[in-house]
Parts: structure tokens; C-alpha cells; sequence
């Protein structure tokens, strides 16, 4: 049996093959239902771009993102990592994602979102011994503001794109999901101007190796995201894992790695210049 | 890379001493050392060899906090240096502990 990064292989034949054959085909079903679910429609978003990115360290991973439209023209956004890799770790990030769909649709914000998931998944995740890590944000294009509240995961960057500065978002504390039942996480704003771009990610941007053992850590990524922070996010996303694969030069993908990039453009700009005339 | 264990006994309180890396390939090291923790008051982790740990690592010592509620004794973390402290701060571990003894009270 070999493994190409993309399907596992096994050798063919003999009888005896009709098992790994079978466990074969429902191994690539999982990795395409997975690859289908985590990298669905990407929405669009007025005055911003968004869009994430997953490379699983295995054949299919446990981290997990995704997009969530509201009526009011605000978009919900989640990362979160569940504990493990793998088969295991894959099959309750699909829970993860059910629970979050069932409380984007029936909550006000990312804090309440994020009290319902745990009350939602948290008797699963402790009888399996597990817990994830989300953090989960809404984006409301019309007012600039930009909500979010943390269940245990890194804090996502924000690179100010006139200042060419780059921060970590205010702390707000909240333990990861699956830790303790009847947690009320709470949120914060902040306020997003025209350029600047949130960087959510997980650990296993930052804990990449190289050959020597060193980590990529975040000092290399906010390096990289002042680089490129004038890109669109399309670009930003293919720089940051490039850099990742300068940095490890071959050295095996340990962890999952997965990121989301919401980046504000002043919407009242680009409708006028959609509406001008061409000449 | 490999995790080793070293076990201290001082009367009722014991220690786990860990040495190495405690992630997905080394998790099920530490295992039959929690299933063992009978009749004690006092168990230390000593985390000032550790030199990595990822979630299933963190998962494991999650496990240890809840087997201390379960069998009633003291949990307390020794050694552990500034990567390994903001990874515990982050995920809320230490807030999952005192909360699980609040309860005792």
C-alpha cells in the first residue's frame, strides 16, 4: 500500500485484497465527503472577501471552517481544530460542523453560537474523551464591525492595511468545547476599516517543522502576511503556504492546517466603480 | 521521538515525571500510568522535560483532571515552561481544573 498525498493505493489481484480494496474505496468516499463539505461555495460578501483553506496532515483531517450567510447581511464564520488527526478526528469535525449549522441558524451571535454548540456536543465529545477548539465571529459589512468570541483556539491576526501593523485580537476567554458543561462564552468587537484583513488559523501553521526540528511559529506568518498584505486573499492564502513549504522543505505535514482570511474593502468604492461607465 | 515516564512515589502523592514529546504517537505511553492512579491524594505532572505536546496530548492530561474528580485526589502541574503554559491557557485547562475541584467544595 502506498499513500500519494492524495488516495491510498493498495496493491491488486488476489482475493485476499478484496478487503483492503473495500476499505479503500470507503477511506476516498470519507476524504471526498469531507473535501466536499469543508470546501463548499465560498460566500461573497459585500465591502470584503473571504476565504479559507484546509491541507490535512493525513488523508482526511479534524480541522474544520466554514461560512455561515445571515439575513441581515452579516456573515458568521468558524475555524476550529477537534483533538487528534486522522479517521477519528474527521468524524467529529463532521459533528462539529452539524452542531455549528443547527446554532448559526437559531442564535444572535458567535458567543451564542458557540454556548449552543457546547451544550449541543458536549455529553458526545466527553464520553469520546475529545474536545475542538473554535472561535467564531460574525462580520457585519454595513457598520464595519467585527464580533467574535473564543472557545479555546489561537486568536485570530488582524493586519491593519493603512497602518501596516499587525495584532492579535483583543483576548476574550472561553474554554474549548467539550471541556466543561453550561459555559456561556462571551464576545468582543472590534472595528474593521477599508484594507485590513483578519487571519484565522490553526496550530498547525505555527507548529510546522523544519528538518532541524524548529517551528514555523508566528513570527514567520505575521513576517509573511506584512509582505503580501496587499494581495487578495486568493494570493495571501497560496503565500502563506508556500512560505510554510519553503520553510519545511520536505519534511512531512505533522499536522492539519487550515485558514480563513476575511479581508474589507470599502464596498461604497467598488459600487461606484462597478456603476461608472467604461470608456 | 518518544515520550518516557518516570514514576515518583512520596507517600500518598505521586508524580508523573514526562520526558519528551506527548502527542497522537506517544498518548498511549501515559495511558496505563492514569488507569494505576488508585489510592492516592496527590498526583504532579512535571512537565520540565516535556519538550512538545499537541491536543491529544493536552486530551490526555484532560483525562487525568477528570480521573482526579472521579478518585478524589489533588492535580497540580510542575514545571511547565512559556510554550506549554500559553497552550494550556489558550484551550482554558487550567480553568477546566479549578472548576472541576470548585465542585468539591
Amino acid at each position: 500500500m502506498y499513500f500519494d498525498n492524495f488516495t491510498f493505493h493498495f496493491d491488486q489481484g488476489t482475493p485476499e485484497n478484496e478487503l483492503e480494496k473495500s476499505l479503500q474505496r470507503e477511506i476516498n468516499l470519507a476524504r471526498n465527503i469531507q473535501t466536499a463539505l469543508l470546501n463548499g461555495k465560498t460566500p461573497k460578501v459585500e465591502g470584503g472577501q473571504v476565504s479559507g483553506n484546509s491541507l490535512p496532515a493525513r488523508l482526511i483531517g479534524g480541522d474544520y471552517y466554514d461560512f455561515y450567510p445571515l439575513v441581515n447581511g452579516k456573515i458568521r464564520i468558524v475555524i476550529g481544530d477537534v483533538m487528534g488527526k486522522g479517521i477519528p478526528a474527521a468524524m467529529l469535525m463532521i459533528l462539529t460542523r452539524g452542531a455549528f449549522r443547527s446554532a448559526a441558524e437559531s442564535t444572535q451571535g458567535p458567543g451564542e453560537t458557540l454556548t449552543a454548540m457546547n451544550q449541543a456536543i458536549y455529553e458526545d465529545l466527553r464520553t469520546l474523551k475529545s474536545f475542538v477548539t473554535l472561535f467564531c465571529a460574525d462580520w457585519d459589512p454595513k457598520s464595519g464591525t467585527f464580533t467574535y468570541s473564543n472557545a479555546g483556539h489561537h486568536l485570530p491576526l488582524c493586519i491593519r492595511g493603512k497602518s501596516n501593523t499587525i495584532e492579535e485580537l483583543p483576548k476574550v476567554k472561553g474554554i474549548m468545547v467539550g471541556g466543561l458543561p453550561n459555559q456561556i462564552y462571551h464576545e468582543k468587537s472590534i472595528q474593521l476599516e477599508d484594507l485590513d484583513m483578519v487571519f484565522f488559523y490553526t496550530d498547525g501553521i505555527i507548529e510546522a517543522q523544519n528538518k532541524e526540528g524548529e517551528l514555523y511559529q508566528i513570527t514567520r506568518l505575521k513576517e509573511t502576511l506584512l509582505q503580501c498584505k496587499e494581495k487578495d486573499v486568493k494570493e495571501v492564502e497560496k503565500a502563506v503556504i508556500d512560505t510554510i513549504n519553503h520553510f519545511t522543505s520536505g519534511v512531512p505535514q505533522k499536522d492539519d492546517i487550515t485558514m480563513v482570511l476575511l479581508k474589507v474593502f470599502d464596498s461604497k468604492a467598488d459600487i461606484t466603480s462597478f456603476n461608472s461607465p467604461i470608456y | 521521538m518518544e515520550l518516557i515516564i518516570q514514576r515518583i512515589q512520596t507517600g500518598s502523592t505521586k508524580t508523573l515525571k514526562l520526558k519528551g514529546i506527548l502527542d497522537i504517537s506517544t498518548s498511549s505511553i501515559i495511558e496505563p500510568y492514569l488507569e494505576e492512579l488508585d489510592s492516592i491524594e496527590r498526583l504532579i505532572f512535571d512537565f520540565s522535560e516535556l519538550e512538545f505536546i499537541d491536543s491529544t496530548g493536552i486530551g490526555s492530561i484532560m483525562n487525568a483532571i477528570y480521573l482526579s474528580k472521579e478518585k478524589n485526589f489533588k492535580l497540580a502541574f510542575h514545571g511547565v515552561d512559556e510554550m506549554t503554559h500559553q497552550v494550556f491557557e489558550t484551550v482554558g485547562l487550567y480553568h477546566i481544573l479549578e472548576e472541576i475541584h470548585k465542585e468539591d467544595i
